[in-house]
């Protein structure tokens, strides 16, 4: 019962990271409908340009990882996914692509990394008991900063206008543009953000477990189950679903072992896809208002 | 000499494997992320039947083909629902899933073990053991699927399919059930992979998950993305660049330890230079939607 306990707390702080990820992801896909592979590689770059900024200083680190992150995420955008677009590409075609810059860059840091683990924090973590429970400071922090970031995205879904203006161009671009939205730049802004929230999604984790040039792709599928179990429409049903797959994998650890996680995750992707296509938490709407 | 005919029974084995993607993938238009995990399955399965029950080559591999046949049917019957992205998310579900059994099932597979000795194939009475018994018992079988192919990509039912690739229902309208023809190209296709597989474990006599990796689906995508899919030349000249392309960085004298990262890059760098200026490929016809 306490492991239960204590694996489910777990949950929770998986779930706060799991959403960071699923939000990055979502951002891009819900507004371009291409499916960002590339997103794992900025990912991994956070987590090396702290590895590399971290040694003089912890500020130094997280900017440096943040920084990386963001210019990735900028350069994939304006020498890829730009002129694809403006060349007509269809978004299978975006999406090898996409896949491609991911394989080129994992392998770059590999190249100039290696392939082993990178741990970042070497010293012990403090950790701290409540009651049957132990948490390490990392994971209260992890916890704290999904947290905060999601609980803002949470709210701010209908009321914030780059949100808004994130929904209408996954809907209408061309309309939004017509209506004097500057399409470019609130593409930059919604690939800086995801920029963003990946990386402090992947620097929280590295800090934590350290990190090695192939641990992008992975969490960003995590991600991308997210979106699409919750409902591509859904911004809210992303955060849930985070939550939800992080805690049926805590689930599974105390049922079966940690290895199945991987296969019970895409079991549930395809169970749902098959009963509720329109994802777990959007409600049915009408044909014209989709 | 031998390393040639090592490279050769090697483009043999993975020439059947693109040709029986390019069913789906050229023919069907789906871009499915899990012909590796039929591939292992079908070294598996073969593995298993020649090893516990001893039964000869030529009766495990077509019961290895029927095995992994069925297990394509009974995971395209839902994953055929889905087009589009779903279906890429949900083929690599199916990879990431039968890799987890492969490597989990440790009772049955031995798992990150392996299975060593796997016997050679004899097939009437004549062991298949020195690489050029190999070179001709694969080649022989790349023959065969080359001869089946060639008629099913000009017959009724490939043809079919590429109006369904196409305009899905434009070709339903005249009379081309969809989900039943992509289910049998899916089949068809998982069936095949399985004589790849089971050449390949006899063939390295050791067999284990790894080599099923997701990582191997998307390289026999990039084959038929490469080369070009939806027709008979552009699987040929994939299979045979990508295969090749490691050994030729081999004689540029890269050092072991950065060989396979720079070929990673290079292989990356063409997905992304292709598909702006050849969404099809360099000899295909289907440009992916």
């Amino acid at each position: 019962m306490k492991l239960l306990v204590q694996l489910l707390v777990n949950g929770l702080v998986n779930g706060a990271i799991y959403a960071l990820v699923a939000l990055a992801f979502g951002l891009v896909y819900r507004s371009t409908r291409i499916f960002h592979i590339a997103l794992g590689a900025v990912y991994t770059t956070a987590a090396y340009g702290m590895y590399v900024g971290v040694k003089s200083g912890l500020g130094v680190g997280l900017a440096l990882g943040i920084l990386t992150a963001v210019l990735l995420s900028l350069a994939v955008e304006w020498g890829i996914y730009r002129p694809f677009v403006r060349k007509g590409s269809s978004l299978g075609v975006i999406l090898i692509a996409s896949l491609g810059v991911y394989i080129f860059v994992e392998n770059l840091i590999a190249l100039l990394f290696g392939n082993e683990v990178k741990i970042i924090s070497s010293g012990i973590e403090p950790s701290y008991t409540f009651g049957p429970l132990i948490l390490t400071r990392i994971q209260i922090i992890q916890f704290l900063v999904g947290f905060a970031i999601t609980g803002v995205f949470f709210w701010g879904i209908k009321k914030t206008r780059f949100l808004k203006a994130v929904w209408a161009m996954g809907e209408e671009p061309l309309l939004l543009e017509v209506l004097g939205w500057p399409i470019t730049r609130l593409r930059n802004a919604i690939f800086v953000w995801s920029a963003v929230l990946v990386g402090l999604a992947s620097m929280l984790v590295a800090y934590d477990v350290g990190t090695d040039p192939h641990t992008g792709l992975s969490a960003i599928l995590l991600g991308a189950v997210a979106v699409l179990v919750g409902g591509v429409d859904s911004l809210r049903g992303w955060i849930w679903t985070a939550f939800l797959i992080a805690e049926i994998q805590s689930l599974a650890i105390w049922k079966f072992s940690a290895k199945w996680n991987d296969a019970i995750t895409f079991l549930l992707l395809i169970l749902v896809l098959l009963l509720k296509p329109q994802g777990l938490f959007t409600s049915e709407s009408r044909v014209e208002e989709r | 000499m031998n390393y040639v005919i090592h490279l050769l029974i090697m483009i043999n084995i993975y020439l059947v494997l693109a040709y029986s993607l390019n069913l789906v993938l050229g023919f069907g238009g789906l871009l499915s992320l899990c012909h590796a995990a039929f591939y292992g399955i079908g070294a598996y399965a073969y593995t298993l039947l020649a090893m516990h029950f001893d039964l000869p080559f030529m009766v495990a591999l077509p019961l290895a083909m029927v095995i992994t046949g069925l297990l394509a049917f009974f995971l395209g019957i839902p994953g055929l629902k889905f087009r589009g992205d779903p279906f890429v998310l949900v083929t690599l579900g199916f990879q990431v899933i039968i890799f987890s059994v492969l490597y989990n099932w440790v009772s049955l597979t031995k798992g990150p073990y392996g299975i060593p000795g796997i016997p050679r194939p004899e097939i009437f009475g004549f062991k298949i053991d020195s690489l050029y018994d190999f070179l001709g018992l694969t080649g022989s079988i790349l023959i065969l699927s080359v001869l089946f192919f060639l008629a099913l990509y000009r017959s009724p039912f490939g043809l079919a399919l590429k109006a369904l690739r196409e305009d899905e229902r434009a070709a339903e309208s005249l009379g081309k059930p969809s989900q039943l023809y992509l289910l049998w190209a899916f089949t068809l296709g998982g069936a095949v992979a399985a004589v790849s597989g089971a050449l390949y474990a006899t063939y390295v006599t050791y067999i284990d998950p790894t080599s099923f990796t997701l990582n191997e689906s998307i390289f026999l995508v990039a084959i038929l993305l490469v080369g070009g899919s939806g027709n008979f030349w552009g699987p040929t000249l994939g299979t045979i660049f990508l295969v090749l392309l490691p050994e030729a960085l081999r004689f540029l004298g890269l050092p072991d330890t950065i060989a396979p990262n720079v070929r990673q890059m290079i292989y990356g760098t063409i997905l992304i230079i292709l598909m702006y200026w050849r969404p099809q490929g360099i000899l295909g016809e289907f440009k992916i939607r």
